[in-house]
């Protein structure tokens, strides 16, 4: 019977030194209680600086919470049960470039006192599974960013993890990348694993997450569904229209605006059937129509954009 | 225990492919190079200076790898952050920290194994007998190398690579005058006695071991001095390796 909660964290609080000689301290986590279930897929999502890779650290034990505590796997933080059961791919991942992908995911295990046997199948398995195989003996210098970041992601599942946390999992993928890697998330969830992982990339969030948490200066400012966060009943309807001008009769009610040889009109749900007649009476086309709803950008943009400073603030790292 | 091997396999791994063993091509060079040279000189002589030069090769070879590689097996580590998944992994920090170390000293070990080879190879080769007396003036560098990587690590714990090689290089030519800082009061008489008897104290002395002269005029190191030489360095080894541990156990990793 699996413990119904693979993460909690109770009051976790970490602060960096600052200065050299005259020393302060700055806050970068605070009282952070979060719960992640198990068999979920849980985003972790915040603007730079909002303390995503710090909470990361702390969990994986490259950093000592000022105060506070965390169970993982049903297990105290500071034991060392858990992580034979856990996998993580830190942000930006740099594997040893002297070794071949085989080799370091051969280290890897080793480090979890697999058998050699067990070792090169599952080398085989998680270099096919992320689609190294054919770079299998590459070494690691040659690869390109996103290939070390699918390499990285690899030696995370090396020991067949039940919770894995992975930090900016698709940071540096191409498109196809990232399809790869949102597919491997969504396996790990089919296979009843928990995913914990950071991601400044909301459209990722939204399309894995089972739940969010949203942190903001390191401080947790909401955790729930998406459905819960978003509204997500229809804000508007969108529909793009040619061979018509914007000053149409019937169309005063929409929002218009023009995109080349088209009419961009932003109206209510329930006006949808009269804006379609008018644009037809008018001799126009309709091309697309297109039901709006908010989006987890959305979201952050009217919960915290002023704070985060508006796009910038999601920028890479 | 298995992983702390792991970690040991990997950085000799690591080492070799980053040609550290390299440095034997320039040995055997130099073997060469001296053989043919000295010929012209008489016998004893010439022995006794292929003895030199190859005992200070392999001293000061060893004490180069100690030193620049030592300083990277930790602090390369920390800011390339290639640890932080090992980290995460059920790998202690005292099994990384003790895993490069023994893998470094494993390279040191084999490095200076195939150095004596060659240099015994070298005697034969120019007609002198076999010298099982270099032994004893291996070992104790070996061990002299050894505190010196365990110094590399304590400081490269918590600094860069390059300050790192900056400390461990002080430490290195402080240690080896550490009979000069001793005896300070012969040569500056206003130096208080115990200023020179704290400072001889907290350094070690690496003239400990130096037997080179002694073994290059083909007189073994008795085994009795050995054994104190052993335990000087094992507990000076340890210490130091202590202090890193407990340096690199308190380090976070931002």
């Amino acid at each position: 019977m699996p413990e119904p909660l693979a993460l909690v964290t109770s009051g976790l609080t970490k602060s960096y030194r600052t200065g050299h000689i005259i020393q302060g301290r700055r806050p970068a986590l605070e009282d952070l209680d979060l719960e992640v279930r198990t068999g979920e897929i849980f985003g972790y999502v915040g603007p730079n600086g909002s303390g995503k890779t710090t909470t990361l650290k702390l969990l994986t034990g490259l950093l000592k919470p000022d105060r506070g505590d965390a169970r993982v796997l049903g297990e105290p933080l500071a034991s060392s049960a858990w992580r034979f059961r856990a996998g993580y791919l830190p942000e930006h991942p740099y594997l040893y470039d002297y070794l071949t992908a085989t080799e370091y995911l051969d280290y890897a295990g080793r480090l979890f006192g697999l058998p050699a046997p067990r070792r090169r199948e599952k080398t085989r398995e998680l270099l096919a599974l992320v689609g190294l195989e054919r770079s299998a003996d590459v070494p690691l210098r040659r690869f390109s960013k996103g290939m070390v970041q699918r390499a990285g992601l690899a030696q995370a599942l090396v020991n067949d993890p039940e919770l894995v946390i992975l930090d900016e999992p698709m940071s540096g993928l191409d498109p196809i990348g990232r399809r790869l890697v949102r597919d491997i998330i969504l396996g790990l969830r089919r296979a009843g694993r928990t995913v914990f992982f950071s991601t400044h990339i909301l459209s990722d969030a939204e399309a894995l997450c089972d739940r969010v948490g949203v942190l903001r200066a390191g401080r947790l400012v909401r955790v729930g569904a998406l459905a819960e966060l978003l509204r997500l009943d229809v804000q508007h309807v969108e529909v793009f229209a040619s061979g018509l001008p914007e000053n149409a009769p019937g169309l005063e009610s929409a929002r218009r605006e023009r995109v080349g040889e088209r009419l961009r009109l932003e109206v209510d749900e329930p006006d949808l059937g009269r804006t379609v007649a008018a644009v037809e009476a008018a001799g126009g086309r309709i091309l697309s129509v297109q039901p709006v709803r908010q989006t987890l950008e959305d979201y952050f943009f009217r919960e915290m954009g002023a704070a985060a400073g508006g796009a910038s603030a999601w920028g890479e790292g | 225990m298995s992983r702390l091997v792991a970690v040991a396999a990997n950085t000799f791994r690591e080492t070799v492919r980053e040609r550290v063993l390299y440095n034997l091509v320039f040995f055997a060079v130099l073997m060469t190079l001296s053989g043919l040279l000295l010929g012209q000189l008489s016998i004893r002589q010439d022995e006794k200076i292929l003895k030199d030069i190859g005992l200070a090769a392999m001293d000061l070879f060893g004490t180069m790898i100690a030193v620049f590689i030592g300083t990277g097996l930790v602090s390369k580590e920390i800011e390339r952050r290639s640890l932080y998944p090992l980290l995460a992994k059920p790998l202690t920090r005292g099994e990384f920290f003790l895993g490069k170390f023994a893998g470094l000293a494993f390279t040191l070990l084999v490095n200076i194994a195939v150095m004596t080879a060659g240099l015994v190879l070298t005697l034969l080769a120019t007609g002198r007998g076999l010298s099982p007396e270099l032994v004893t003036a291996v070992y104790p560098i070996l061990l002299g190398l050894l505190l010196v990587v365990a110094f590399a690590m304590l400081f490269s714990t918590q600094t860069s690579a390059a300050l790192a090689a900056v400390f461990t290089v002080g430490v290195v030519v402080a240690g080896r005058f550490a009979d000069v800082v001793r005896n300070m009061r012969e040569v500056a008489p206003g130096v208080p006695p115990w200023l020179a008897e704290t400072v001889y104290t907290i350094l070690p002395n690496f003239r400990n071991f130096d037997f080179k002269d002694r073994v290059a005029y083909g007189e073994a190191v008795p085994a009795g001095v050995l054994a104190w030489v052993t335990v000087y360095g094992v507990v000076w080894i340890a210490i130091v390796l202590v202090l890193g541990l407990l340096s690199f156990r308190s380090r976070d990793f931002q």
